[in-house]
């Protein structure tokens, strides 16, 4: 008799799941009207419908190097069609939060991220390690004359102090660190997945470019014009808040960079650099404008997660809310501490700021492990999916 | 009696239009019957028509020409010593007129409809003329108690409503402990809501409070060695359990074998046992019988690949039952449903939804006893019915309990545990479940299916009848009548009757306590049960001709016959059921109704009027069971399908009572055609008295030989199955037939 999967149930990640929003797993009694109302679904893999079932028997091998489960971007039809209430579009979140912790890389910290509870510790955390070095550095006092976040870290002046570069040593370090620990999540990811295909399909490894230009950009491209969004019925509206708040991250990013490298690298030599933009300057305009779209893209997720909540009877979760709080929180520290450097507010101004590069440390170092780790997991899912579709692995023999 | 006729043609729902009433008025004349036509006989003032009649002018048998005999029964029925005749104009002529064609003008076709109609007529008044007024048959006297064989929950259950509704009742149970298999559970399924999680067994309340009952007496390691009598008067011996007694039914000896048994060259299997026709009069009287004697675990042993018996953990789920019950549940136990592997995806014999509901009651033992238990449910069905969908999802729920639908292909033994091999599941993949024990789920086989139980001291024997073909079941039809068995006065109810719940245990017990009490009450007015319900004719039997020929004691589907030394049937008018079968095996006709008889419809038959010049007016007679064909008619009717005007329709009980005679006459007065439309026979019959339309189709091929050997073709004769659903093919059915007589051409003795 031919070998079959052997099966050992995991209760501990049923139990797992139901606690991170899967409360509703068990009772899907596989009618199939979720792989019904799926788009992702395919002839032969009914999605959602084996997941649930996978869920039930807690196969966690199986869901979490399954592409189809980080593809999945909750559009919801499937909970709301879902004759049972078993809710398949909770479910499959509850399973990528476990994935993310379960890539993760350090495991410590990937565990830390995946529970409220630890909140307290998530927000010490950047908080005693910037509230040292401030202290240390002897900037933790009111400046005289304009209000300037540059001496933040000490307004010693040559042409700019060396404790001015305190903050590339802790963001700099954070980033790349956040970086790598993606990088490791990933290629875990990615081999998972790649076990899971036939004997026949795992051979094919594409160059570097290849990689990029055939798998990851039309991935990115797809990601951009929020095309998949588009497909969803239930939560259509969620790409009004999503959208804004991709392009406003993106924005960001670069006139942070673009910030970093003319006041503290070129700062460092030309003298006046290392001042606040003008708001006349391109870049700070940009800034502004990204830092609303930030704050207005949040806010309509947000309300459209409470909505949920309350329509829906979606089991509020911490791996929902984390990544909602915490870019809120650095979008309103951010333009709070702009605004009251302009009424020129020292001690509000100087808190919030602090506030704000405890918040934006936060987003760096833990993104790797929360619902917001799924912009690079998924943007790989997607890649994987396209690698896995393409003419390359199907012509292996 | 005195008959005083009146006819009453009714002009309304198209037949003053469609027919000449002069016509048929006249032919009421002829007979000498009173005629008046109104517009709507079904009407108050229609019906007062008649009343008045009956009042002023002593009118007791009204000849009511108008729709079918099936509708306004209630308000053509003018109570005691008055008895209705009806003739069907409506749906049998009018409705159903046939449509101009190439073949038939419209001119031929009124020529042709007037004929049919004029033939009713006449049909109608003789019918009137031969009818009689049924009496009640008077019984001597009625015993109101009831037997309850079996004290598990459906054998308590019934005894307590039966009590409760003012019956005593007596309740035997061989073991010597009420309760029967609930004492072996651990704990039951559900019985009210929220349905979803296990309950405590109540059985011993149960018990407690049939043993207090003043009105039940309970007779524990007790049997019913045999059952005499017939309903309202059964008369009961008792014997210990497992003894062997004189008063043990006897079994069923048939003609041939008592030939041989006289002749030496068998050995009498009734040795030391009473005749069945002795009374015992130390018998306990009873009017119903209830039987309630349960169930057995099914044998597994054919699906050699699961392993029971030859693996150790491998087990049914009543061992698993016995298992939890002692506490020894192991952490990892899957649970087989279906055992067919790739054949057949049927579950196990014998099980119902049944075995659903325990392996999800047994999968709850695995995690109350193991904080880490793993329950695997392996199904091709998943049967919860009703409010078990709650428990169901109750159990789906539990996050140890895993459930597929699988197609188990084996299990085998690899390294002291035991591993499923399933293919064709949800997860998509074949599976290889290593657990500590394998959990079969068995089905219930019913106590009938391997003994006789009832022990009935009947001419027929001491079983029910034709068990193998419900799987051993007593069963007279379960669709239509879910309680009867093929014995009147025996209602089966709990898993005897069916693979039961509790919960469903407990309605049937109830619905077999008020079938019992029907019974006795019916008996007691001296009417059929069932299905004839209330019918107060019953055959009457002319015994100076009888000639001991046994065809009706053999024949009758019910056992209702008993007979003496010589063979002369000895009628117990509670057991039957007025299908007239008997009347239909009688050769010598000496079997009757008052109001149903050979004479009657043998004149009806020659009633039809048959031109005998007339190659296109060939006359077919239809016998058509009342129960399912006629109403199919009806319904085409209804329907404006069109029916052959050159068939006459005659209703009749059952196929079974169809005498052979009124084909004989039916021949000989120049009919081309005789055509039996009933019930469908064989393993799964629809015939309402089980037996009927089989035996008449036998009794046609036997009177086909006899027109042979007279110089007819036998094809003229034919017996044709209409389900009730049939009506849109049933013209067709009788089209047919009556294309095949038109090729044979005339009746050649016609007009002799």
């Amino acid at each position: 008799m031919s070998e079959g999967m052997k099966v050992q149930p995991d209760l501990e990640f049923i139990k797992y799941l139901k606690n991170a929003g899967g409360d509703t797993l068990k009772k899907c009694y596989q009618c199939a009207t979720c792989s019904v109302v799926c788009p992702l679904s395919g002839d032969d893999k009914p999605f959602p419908r084996k997941e649930m079932i996978w869920s039930q028997w807690g196969l966690k091998e199986k869901l979490v190097a399954d592409p189809d489960v980080m593809l999945c971007h909750q559009c919801g039809d499937c909970t709301t069609n879902c004759p049972r209430g078993a809710k398949p579009g909770d479910v499959l979140g509850a399973i990528r939060a476990y994935a993310y912790t379960h890539y993760g890389f350090p495991q410590g910290l990937a565990k830390l991220c995946s529970q409220g509870k630890n909140l307290p510790i998530m927000i010490l955390i950047p908080t005693l390690i910037i509230g040292i070095v401030w202290w240390l550095s002897g900037g933790m006092k009111l400046p005289d004359g304009d209000i300037n976040f540059g001496y933040f870290f000490g307004d010693a002046y040559y042409v700019l102090p060396v404790t001015t570069l305190l903050i590339q040593l802790i963001f700099v370090p954070t980033l790349l660190f956040a970086i790598y620990a993606f990088y490791r999540g990933i290629s875990n990811m990615w081999k998972g997945m790649a076990a899971q295909l036939p004997a026949t399909e795992r051979n094919f490894r594409p160059s570097v470019t290849q990689f990029i230009s055939e798998f990851i950009w039309p991935s990115v491209k797809e990601i951009m014009t929020h095309k998949r969004f588009n497909e969803c019925g239930t939560n259509r509206n969620r790409v009004t808040g999503h959208m804004p708040l991709v392009f406003a991250f993106i924005a960001l990013l670069a006139v942070t960079a673009y910030a970093m490298i003319r006041k503290d690298v070129f700062g460092l030599f030309i003298e006046g650099l290392h001042v606040p933009l003008t708001f006349a300057d391109p870049f700070k305009i940009l800034a502004n404008v990204a830092g609303i779209a930030l704050i207005v893209g949040v806010g309509i997720l947000w309300v459209n997660r409470s909505r949920t909540e309350r329509e829906n009877n979606t089991t509020p979760t911490f791996y929902d809310w984390y990544p909602i709080g915490i870019v809120m929180a650095v979008g309103v520290t951010g333009m709070a501490a702009q605004i009251f450097r302009l009424g020129d507010v020292a001690v509000m101004a100087y808190l919030l700021y602090f506030m704000h590069l405890v918040s934006v440390f936060m987003l760096f170092l833990y993104t790797p492990y929360t619902k917001l780790a799924h912009m690079f997991y998924r943007t790989f899912a997607m890649a994987f999916e396209k690698y896995r579709a393409s003419g390359y692995v199907q012509k292996q023999d | 009696m005195d008959k005083k006729y009146g006819v009453y043609i009714c002009t309304g729902c198209g037949i003053g239009e469609a027919l000449d009433v002069e016509g048929l008025s006249g032919i009421a004349e002829e007979n000498g019957m009173p005629v008046k036509t109104h517009e709507a006989v079904c009407s108050e003032a229609g019906r007062q028509v008649i009343k008045d009649d009956m009042a002023n002018d002593g009118v007791n048998i009204p000849v009511i020409c108008a729709c079918s005999p099936r509708v306004w029964k209630e308000e053509f029925n003018f109570g005691e010593g008055t008895i209705t005749v009806r003739a069907n104009l409506r749906e049998g002529v009018v409705w159903s007129m046939e449509k101009p064609s190439e073949e038939r003008s419209q001119e031929v076709i009124n020529e042709f409809t007037n004929e049919l109609a004029q033939d009713y007529m006449r049909m109608a008044c003789t019918q009137a003329k031969k009818i009689d007024i049924p009496e009640a048959s008077q019984q001597e006297t009625t015993n109101r108690r009831i037997l309850v064989m079996g004290g598990g929950i459906a054998g308590l259950t019934a005894a307590r409503e039966a009590a409760k509704a003012g019956h005593d009742v007596l309740l035997v149970e061989k073991t010597d402990k009420l309760g029967g298999k609930a004492l072996g559970w651990r704990k039951q399924l559900p019985t009210k809501a929220p349905w979803s999680s296990l309950e405590e067994s109540s059985i011993q309340e149960l018990v407690s409070a049939v043993e207090t009952d003043s009105r039940i007496t309970v007779k524990t390691g007790t049997e019913v060695a045999r059952v005499a009598g017939a309903p309202g008067d059964f008369k009961i011996t008792l014997k210990t359990t497992g003894t062997r007694t004189e008063w043990d039914a006897p079994f069923r000896v048939t003609v041939d074998e008592q030939d041989k048994i006289e002749k030496g060259e068998m050995e009498d299997p009734n040795q030391g046992f009473r005749p069945y026709t002795e009374g015992n009069p130390d018998a306990e009287v009873v009017g119903a019988v209830i039987l309630a004697t349960g169930w057995v675990p099914a044998d597994v042993s054919e699906f050699e690949h699961l392993g029971h018996g030859k693996l150790a953990n491998v087990v049914t789920n009543a061992e698993f039952e016995k298992l939890a019950k002692e506490g020894k549940v192991p952490a990892n136990v899957a649970f087989i449903q279906s055992p067919g592997g790739e054949d057949n995806d049927k579950d196990f014999p014998y099980a119902n939804s049944v075995t659903s509901m325990v392996a999800l009651k047994q999968a709850g033992y695995v995690r109350e006893d193991n904080p880490d238990g793993k329950a695997y449910i392996l199904y091709q069905h998943m049967r919860t019915p009703g409010n078990m969908e709650l428990f169901y999802k109750g159990a789906q729920n539990n996050d140890g309990i895993f459930m597929t639908k699988a197609t188990v292909t084996g299990v085998e033994e690899e390294g002291g545990a035991l591993v499923v091999k399933a293919k064709n599941t949800l997860l998509q993949e074949d599976l290889d479940l290593q657990v500590d024990m394998v959990v079969l789920g068995a089905g219930m086989r019913p106590t009938t299916a391997d003994a006789s139980t009832i022990n009935l001291s009947y001419r027929q024997g001491p079983g029910f009848l034709d068990l193998e073909l419900f799987d051993g079941y007593a069963d007279s039809n379960f669709i239509c009548f879910p309680y009867e068995t093929r014995r009147t006065g025996v209602y089966t109810c709990g898993g005897v009757r069916k693979a039961t719940d509790m919960v469903e245990t407990i309605d049937d017990a109830c619905g077999a306590a008020l079938k019992a009490i029907q019974c006795i009450e019916s008996s007691d007015r001296g009417v059929s049960v069932h299905p004839r319900s209330g019918d107060n004719s019953y055959p009457e039997f002319y015994f100076q001709r009888c000639t001991q020929c046994k065809r009706c004691t053999e024949e009758c589907p019910f056992g209702a016959l008993d007979d003496d030394e010589k063979g002369t049937p000895l009628p117990n008018p509670t057991r039957c059921r007025r299908c007239g079968t008997c009347m239909g095996a009688c050769p010598e006709r000496i079997i009757s109704f008052k109001n149903y008889s050979i004479d009657m419809i043998g004149s009806m038959v020659k009633a039809v009027d048959v031109p005998d010049d007339d190659e296109d007016k060939l006359r077919i007679v239809a016998f058509v069971c009342e129960n399912d064909a006629y109403p199919c008619i009806d319904m085409a009717a209804m329907r404006n399908v069109s029916l052959n005007s050159l068939v006459r329709i005659i209703p009749v009980r059952c196929l079974g009572s169809v005498n052979m005679v009124w084909i004989k006459d039916a021949m000989s007065s120049g009919m081309d055609g005789a055509l039996l439309l009933g019930c469908k026979f064989g393993d799964d019959y629809q015939c309402h008295f089980v037996k009927g339309s089989e035996i008449a189709d036998k009794r046609m091929a036997n009177i086909g030989e006899t027109l042979g050997s007279l110089g007819l073709e036998p094809e003229r004769c034919a017996v044709r199955q209409v389900a009730i659903t049939d009506y849109d093919k049933v013209s067709d059915v009788i089209n047919e037939f009556i294309d095949e007589i038109m090729e044979l051409g005339p009746n050649p003795f016609k007009g002799f």
